[in-house]
């Protein structure tokens, strides 16, 4: 049975892009529908991304924290893992936010449906629902359909023991031995979440650095405590096959030393994500795709059809949930005829190991490549008060200036917290601030964000916590 | 023992902002002694000699003719001589500390040099909530001078701009028009002063109604009494000029009006109770205007001196910015040229301007003796903004002039 309906706005994907897109559009006046395949609003990222994984490292976290308490004199013993509850917890956390998500929605009276969504044309989508096919016209449509892991194709698909990043999240069972695929930030993140719960974690890297795009001096920290954390970390390192055996999943491997083979428990395949648009049925809406898989669009966040906006993962890198959440937006303003478009100076992104690193703006690896000029402000943990009550002193917060203007251009923490300490600096580069204006302004102490104004400090060379030698300065 | 010194741009006066290197007097390995000149620069409103803050070598110049420069930049590095530092000096040393660290990348590439008029393109100093006001406004940032700290472009800048595009029309867009069409043409820059002058002017043309009132002044007795005094100087003779200032002085006391400013909300008049006169002289750089301050307090004679000093530094450019500032009420005079009437225009935020011509004999019939009588008239033009004086007030304001100058006992000569 076919149902026709008519909206404004249509939104396919319900998450953290999508539904900020739905709920703007409706809060400006449009008559919205929210499409997403799952019945549980959020998309990947409050369902099987962000939020459950950050849940599980938080308890990693606390386990790493305990540990860290026995070396200032408080013991609790050997943790006891018991799966089923965290996962009830972990569970129960989940559908609550995404329940909010649908009371949210229905306060906005937007309608959702689950189901699977396919342009008819740049004016009309099919729906197909469990039990109904709708065929609906829309003034608007906007897709946020997010992305999906990419596979690897030497590793056999039917295994119950090969993961991805949703498979890793429901903790069916925690591997004794765990090899994990790419050395990216979601493969670090759940890396650290197994380790903690008591897997013996490898991980395999075709590049020579972990997080590549990430400046290695961020990095360093983290990888010298995951190389105390982990059996392996195998750089350089390409993964030639998987097999299935009655030990586990047979992995052969091969780097300059040559070729070697392990035996894994379990493998986790984190080895980068692509744009979920296959099945949109683009063709027939006439939206053009970019040689990456991504539907190119305008500062307005139009595709190609100009009745048709892309946002989030779709729309291009980085993929990320806050990006998303922006362009949805300016895509919902957009529609309602304000004048929104993308003018974001820089993105943040946070890697929520632990220790954390974020980064925003430009890098030194991107100034270095770009010949980009750039001075730069570097304060070590090592003289921060807060760093050492924490017991991470090896922790830096690293701050890139125009050396003209002295604004700030980009800016890198590594250290506890570092996810939650970078929004000074995003907030700096939208605002066109300089060394002074960060320098200047008060920061309470004894607290880790006070290393954003001595890393200004540092540059201005004002700085009274770090002592920096008289030939150094004039150098 | 010798160390290094870098020397930046000091600030350079309240107004001026940036300035441009128009000569470099120093080189590498030049040795040189504290408070000698350095570079020349040329700002907006005057050139001036940068002194060095201490003696030594130089080991490293910073700057090229024609760079652009602001206050902070680095000028010249200098390894520093104790013994010449120690040297006592009447200036006070300006200790500006150098603004970036080590790594310096395109220190001496002229073009990377920013400004604090021209912030990066895309990196301009704005807030997130201002460009969004701006594309709510339809306004291109890039082509706004942000008024606020570092050229920071503000809600209000916005705000401004919109009213200034509801005051004026577009101008039609002109083309540049190729003169060699029609015949040899030779292209002559204009020198800073010059282009700072064309668009005040330009500025005061377009923005004050002005009108000018013509009048003849009878100083016959006046000049006489101007050879009486210059009989007894060698040289260095006094021009009508001192006098000018003290009879538009005393004029000005009774007419206050002339001798205000507008409010920038145009609706309070400023009466000054400071008599500062500003002198327009004509110097091979352009036309520059320096200010005789407290002209109240002065005699002939220091005014005379106070002139001929001004006038020297003016065309050897070593007038200071502060000595631009302040000015009330500005005297033009073109008496030692010639000519008769003119139209002068007046110098905001001032609100009048006296335009004096060259001084003639001409038969004026006098009734009582019913007979022609040679008399030595000098011609003035008055020039008023419009919105602040009416004409009537104008005509009184050239008679009491013309009164005082040529009545020689009004003249309150000593002060």
């Amino acid at each position: 049975m076919t149902e026709t309906l008519q909206t404004d706005v249509v939104v396919i994907g319900a998450g953290p892009g999508g539904y900020t897109a739905a709920f703007r559009a409706a809060d400006l006046g449009k008559k919205v529908i929210l499409i997403d395949k799952d019945k549980s609003l959020g998309g990947v990222c409050l369902n099987r991304g962000c939020i459950p994984s950050k849940a599980l490292l938080h308890l990693s976290k606390t386990i790493d924290d305990v540990k860290e308490a026995q070396k200032k004199g408080v013991y609790f013993g050997e943790p006891e893992i018991k799966l089923k509850e965290i996962l009830k917890w972990k569970d129960s956390m989940v559908s609550g936010l995404s329940d909010g998500i649908s009371q949210l929605a229905k306060s906005r009276k937007v309608k959702t449906l689950t189901g699977h969504a396919r342009f008819f044309s740049e004016k009309e989508l099919e729906i197909k629902t469990e039990d109904k096919i709708f065929k609906l016209s829309f003034n608007d449509a906007i897709i946020a359909t997010g992305s999906v892991s990419v596979n690897i194709p030497v590793l056999p698909n039917n295994s119950c023991r090969i993961m991805g990043s949703k498979q890793a999240l429901e903790l069916k069972s925690i591997p004794e031995k765990l090899l994990v695929v790419g050395g990216g930030y979601i493969g670090l993140e759940m890396g650290s979440v197994y380790n903690s719960l008591g897997s013996r974690v490898s991980v395999v890297e075709m590049l020579p650095n972990l997080l590549v795009g990430v400046d290695q001096d961020m990095v360093k920290p983290l990888q010298r405590k995951l190389n105390k954390q982990f059996e392996n970390i195998y750089l350089e390192t390409e993964l030639i096959s998987g097999e299935e055996t009655d030990a586990g999943i047979q992995v052969k491997m091969k780097n300059n030393g040559g070729e070697f083979s392990e035996t894994y428990d379990g493998v986790l395949v984190s080895v980068g994500r692509k744009p979920n648009t296959d099945t949109l049925g683009l063709k027939n809406a006439g939206i053009k795709k970019s040689a990456q898989g991504f539907l190119e669009v305008n500062k307005f966040q139009q595709t190609s059809t100009k009745t048709i906006y892309a946002i989030g993962d779709t729309a291009g890198e980085p993929m990320l949930a806050h990006k998303a959440a922006y362009e949805g937006v300016v895509a919902a303003e957009h529609t309602a005829g304000l004048p929104s478009q993308f003018d974001a100076r820089a993105i943040p992104a946070v890697v929520f190991t632990n220790p954390e690193i974020a980064w925003v703006g430009l890098t030194e690896t991107e100034a270095q490549e770009k010949s980009i000029a750039y001075n730069k402000g570097e304060f070590p943990w090592a003289a921060s008060g807060k760093a050492a009550v924490l017991g991470f002193r090896e922790g830096k917060t690293k701050i890139l200036f125009n050396p003209k203007t002295k604004q700030v251009l980009g800016a890198g923490i590594v250290g506890p917290g570092a996810g939650d300490l970078i929004s000074e600096a995003v907030l700096a580069i939208e605002m066109g601030a300089d060394a002074d204006d960060l320098g200047q302004t008060i920061h309470p102490h004894p607290t880790l964000s006070e290393t954003m104004s001595n890393a200004a400090e540092v540059f201005l060379e004002t700085v009274t916590d770090i002592f920096i030698p008289k030939r150094k300065r004039n150098e | 023992m010798s160390n290094l010194f870098i020397m930046t741009l000091p600030h350079l006066g309240e107004g001026v902002d940036a300035a441009d290197v128009s000569e470099v007097l120093v080189s590498t390995g030049d040795t040189i002694k504290k408070d000698d000149p350095i570079v020349v620069l040329e700002s907006e409103k005057a050139s001036m000699e940068i002194p060095t803050d201490v003696g030594g070598i130089i080991k490293e110049v910073y700057v090229n003719q024609g760079t652009p420069i602001i206050a902070g930049d680095k000028i010249i590095s200098v390894i520093v001589d104790q013994k010449s530092q120690d040297e006592p000096s009447g200036k006070t040393v300006q200790k500006t500390k150098t603004p970036t660290t080590g790594k310096n990348v395109n220190q001496t590439e002229p073009n990377t040099v920013v400004s604090a008029q021209q912030p990066q393109k895309d990196n301009f100093r704005t807030s997130p909530s201002v460009r969004k006001l701006a594309r709510e406004l339809n306004i291109n940032l890039s082509n706004i001078n942000g008024t606020g700290k570092k050229g920071r472009i503000t809600r209000e800048d916005l705000i401004d701009e919109i009213k200034r595009r509801m005051t004026t029309t577009p101008l039609p867009i002109k083309e540049e028009i190729d003169f060699s069409k029609w015949g040899s043409v030779e292209h002559k820059p204009l020198s800073k002063i010059n282009k700072i002058t064309g668009k005040r002017m330009e500025t005061a043309w377009q923005t004050i109604p002005q009108v000018t009132q013509f009048d003849k002044v009878d100083i016959t007795a006046l000049d006489k009494y101007r050879q009486k005094i210059n009989e007894n100087i060698e040289s260095k003779k006094i021009t009508f000029l001192p006098f000018l200032i003290k009879a538009s002085v005393q004029t000005l006391k009774k007419f206050p009006n002339f001798n205000s400013s507008l409010s920038l909300d145009k609706s309070t008049l400023i009466h000054k109770n400071y008599y500062h006169i500003s002198i327009a002289i004509n110097t091979p750089g352009g036309l520059v205007v320096p200010v005789v301050k407290d002209a109240e307090k002065k005699d002939i004679v220091s005014l005379s001196e106070e002139l001929r000093d001004v006038s020297e530094r003016a065309r050897q450019k070593k007038l200071k910015p502060d000595e631009f500032q302040g000015g009330t009420f500005t005297l033009s005079s073109l008496g030692g040229v010639g000519g008769t009437y003119f139209s002068p225009i007046v110098n905001p935020p001032q609100v009048a301007i006296l335009g004096v011509s060259r001084a003639q004999w001409e038969p004026v019939f006098v009734k009582l003796e019913n007979d022609f009588n040679p008399r030595y008239i000098l011609p003035i033009s008055l020039t008023y903004d419009h919105r602040v004086i009416d004409g009537e007030e104008a005509v009184l304001f050239t008679q009491h002039l013309g009164n005082i100058l040529a009545e020689i006992s009004c003249f309150d000569l000593s002060q």
